[in-house]
């Protein structure tokens, strides 16, 4: 008798085990790429974003991984903000890892750069930083999906506010000082060109292009203030911005001349706590404040916060949305297949911390809001927010379809 | 074109000219008397930063915490200095350039790690006391109250090196061991000891510099490799080893990129490097350096 039980549990235990390992290998890992700049100009926004898509591959796992069954492995490289560095790395994801999508990216010469890469090697490619418009507008690629408005929505999202402003103010000409390279140029020229549809007396005086990494911005300082233009309208990245803004102010610049709708993220409210300028007009991508209302981003907000202790940042945000829409891809497609994947997200509209949103299908951006407001102290954060918060719509901003056709057809 | 803009035009060229100055007195220094091509240099001036902020993070409570952060960092990166030298520079004394270069440059890629390793990758941002938080101005025009502080730093070592080299005994010593090792030996003199203070020295000027320019901006990894070129362009226009070259190119570079920003934006640092070009084709040995340098 005690022979027979041996033999049925032992039977049972082998049943199960093959069971376990059957399963197992149906269900293999998905290899998910971070493609982020954890070093160099890029760092104050890459680690949030990072840490915010560990979050989320965390909770998604909890749940058993994609599907319920395909637990996420997570493979991040440091693109250290060079294309070249990017394309390697991202090449080595794509090969060595077997990932299947790869999120990131910071500076959009690094996205452009590794565009091309993904789509050859029928990758999934979400850029959730950097935004110049090119990496959707032109030489599109079906496996990119843009998760961040991208510079030509935030340069109409400006705009808008910039017309209103001079209008009221009777302002005649101004001037521009961006990053000199992909964003920064994209950007100012998006805004160039629609302040002149919108308002078209506004004077352009003198374009200023400090180059990425730019430490001391003084000769800048002194060339704008010394030549008085009504306004400045800036585009300057990162740490870079944080330099320029910090020796502006000691400069008194912002006294002297109004700088509407300059990058301003949560990075730098929080950042910058002390020393930011209240009352400056700021734009940023995804601020949480904003979202508050939306339960997706409460538990985002509460859950970083429990983890990392501190709130999340617009990187921290757009990183998180990019796994989550990730995933309802793959739930939409009912696979991990890439290419399911990729044709379930054309035109799907997915749950984000920002709301319901949809990708539109000319170029796969999605509808996301920009954000322009003043900033100002607020007694629930130890860090100033902006108030009177302006949140500009996806479809109202966006380039007009007919123009990117025009685009692609050059 | 307005008088005043062209002054604020020029003080802000000289506040960066004297940045570069404070950078590129430490490189020029070591290379005059040691013949070592230090790339790690600016590294090392960014790890002053890293040390300026931490110094300054642990006295940000009392007002004296910056001023006195700054000597502090600078000793600590003399420390430092002293310490690379014994280990690893005194190797490579004999060895041909290239390997210098490569041992440096090793020390520039193992110093970033061990900076994300101490410090991690976030920026840090020092908050200026209120005494240089905002503008004072010169003539109507406003200038940054932190960078008159800058330009005294700046003042202060180019004036103490030069009496060090030219007025004390031990300063005699080093500018002998520049033209003949041997004879200094000979006279009893440890050359190995007076090389690890150069050493020390130049890292000392690299950390000092380093802390000067941690409350500009942030501070972060990478902003080293942006200033090692134009460091390295100030040397090469003044001389290599001439700290008189080293204080006139910083200052020549400070204020043709200054202005070329207000006449030129585009084209700022293009002529940086156009002077620079031109400097080693007519001058290979740099404005106040000596042909044997070369």
């Amino acid at each position: 008798m005690k022979f027979k039980i041996t033999i049925i549990v032992c039977t049972l235990m082998l049943l199960g085990g093959f069971t376990i390992a059957g399963s197992s290998s149906a269900a293999e890992p998905y290899h998910l790429g971070v493609n982020l700049a954890i070093t160099g100009t890029g760092a104050l926004y890459c680690k949030d974003g990072v840490d915010a898509i560990k979050l989320a591959v965390e909770e998604i796992n909890a749940k058993g991984g994609f599907l319920g069954k395909h637990s996420v492995e997570l493979f991040v490289r440091d693109t250290h903000t060079k294309p070249d560095v990017a394309v390697r790395e991202a090449k080595d994801l794509i090969l060595r890892d077997k990932v299947r999508a790869i999120l990131g990216t910071y500076s959009s010469a690094c996205a452009v750069a590794i565009k091309p890469v993904a789509q050859e090697y029928k990758v999934l490619h979400i850029p959730a930083i950097s935004n110049s418009e090119n990496i959707t507008k032109v030489n599109f690629s079906p496996y990119t999906y843009q998760v961040v408005p991208n510079s030509y929505m935030q340069a109409k999202a400006v705009v808008l506010g910039v017309a209103e402003l001079a209008k009221k103010k009777g302002w005649k000409n101004y001037m521009t000082i961006a990053s000199d390279y992909e964003w920064g140029r994209s950007t100012q020229n998006n805004t160039v060109a629609l302040l002149k549809q919108l308002a078209p007396d506004l004077k352009l005086k003198k374009e200023f292009w400090p180059r990425l990494g730019e430490t001391q911005f003084t000769s800048y300082i002194t060339a704008i203030m010394g030549q008085k233009p009504d306004f400045v309208i800036g585009s300057v990245a990162s740490k870079d911005n944080v330099a320029w803004i910090q020796q502006a102010k000691a400069y008194g610049f912002f006294e002297k001349i109004p700088y509407p709708g300059s990058l301003i993220s949560v990075s730098e409210l929080i950042v910058q706590s002390k020393s930011l300028t209240r009352g400056l007009v700021g734009l940023c991508r995804a601020p949480f404040f904003a979202h508050l209302d939306v339960p997706m981003m409460a538990n985002f907000v509460e859950s970083f916060k429990a983890k990392y202790g501190r709130y999340p940042s617009d990187w921290a945000v757009m990183e998180y949305d990019a796994v989550y829409v990730l995933k309802q891809g793959i739930e939409k497609a009912g696979s991990i297949d890439t290419d399911k994947v990729k044709d379930a997200l054309k035109g799907a509209t997915v749950d984000t911390t920002r709301g319901q949103l949809y990708f539109r299908k000319i170029d796969n951006q999605l509808s996301c809001s920009s954000y322009i407001g003043v900033v100002a102290d607020d007694s629930k954060y130890p860090f100033p927010i902006y108030h009177d918060v302006v949140e500009v719509k996806g479809p109202d901003s966006w380039r007009p379809e007919e123009e990117i056709v025009a685009a692609r057809a050059k | 074109m307005d008088a005043s803009l062209v002054f604020a035009q020029f003080l802000s060229g000289l506040s960066r000219g004297m940045m570069l100055f404070l950078i590129a007195s430490g490189l020029s220094l070591i290379f005059g008397v040691m013949n070592i091509l230090n790339f790690a240099h600016a590294t090392l001036w960014l790890v002053g930063a890293y040390f300026c902020y931490t110094f300054w993070f642990l006295m940000q409570d009392y007002g004296f915490g910056l001023w006195l952060s700054i000597p502090l960092a600078a000793l600590v990166l003399a420390a430092i200095g002293w310490v690379i030298e014994v280990v690893l520079i005194r190797r490579v004394y004999n060895r041909e350039l290239p390997e210098q270069l490569l041992l440096t440059y090793a020390m520039v890629l193992i110093l970033g790690d061990l900076i994300k390793i101490i410090w991690g990758v976030e920026d840090k941002l020092i908050d200026r006391p209120p005494l240089v938080e905002g503008p004072v101005f010169i003539f109507g025009m406003p200038f940054d109250s932190y960078f008159i502080f800058v330009i005294l730093v700046g003042l202060a070592v180019a004036v103490g090196l030069w009496w060090f080299l030219q007025k004390t005994r031990y300063g005699h010593i080093v500018r002998a061991a520049v033209f003949s090792r041997e004879m200094v030996s000979a006279l009893g003199i440890p050359i190995p000891r007076i090389y690890s203070g150069v050493f020390a020295l130049g890292i000392f000027i690299a950390g000092l510099a380093g802390a000067v320019q941690a409350p500009i901006g942030s501070i972060t990894l990478g902003m080293d490799m942006a200033v090692v070129i134009q460091a390295f362009c100030v040397v090469v226009i003044g001389g290599f080893g001439s700290l008189l070259g080293t204080f006139v190119a910083a200052m020549i570079v400070g204020e043709v990129y200054a202005f070329s920003i207000l006449f030129w934006p585009q084209g700022a640092l293009v002529l940086i490097f156009i002077v620079t070009a031109i400097v080693l084709i007519i001058r290979p040995w740099g404005l106040f350096g000596t042909p044997t340098r070369a």
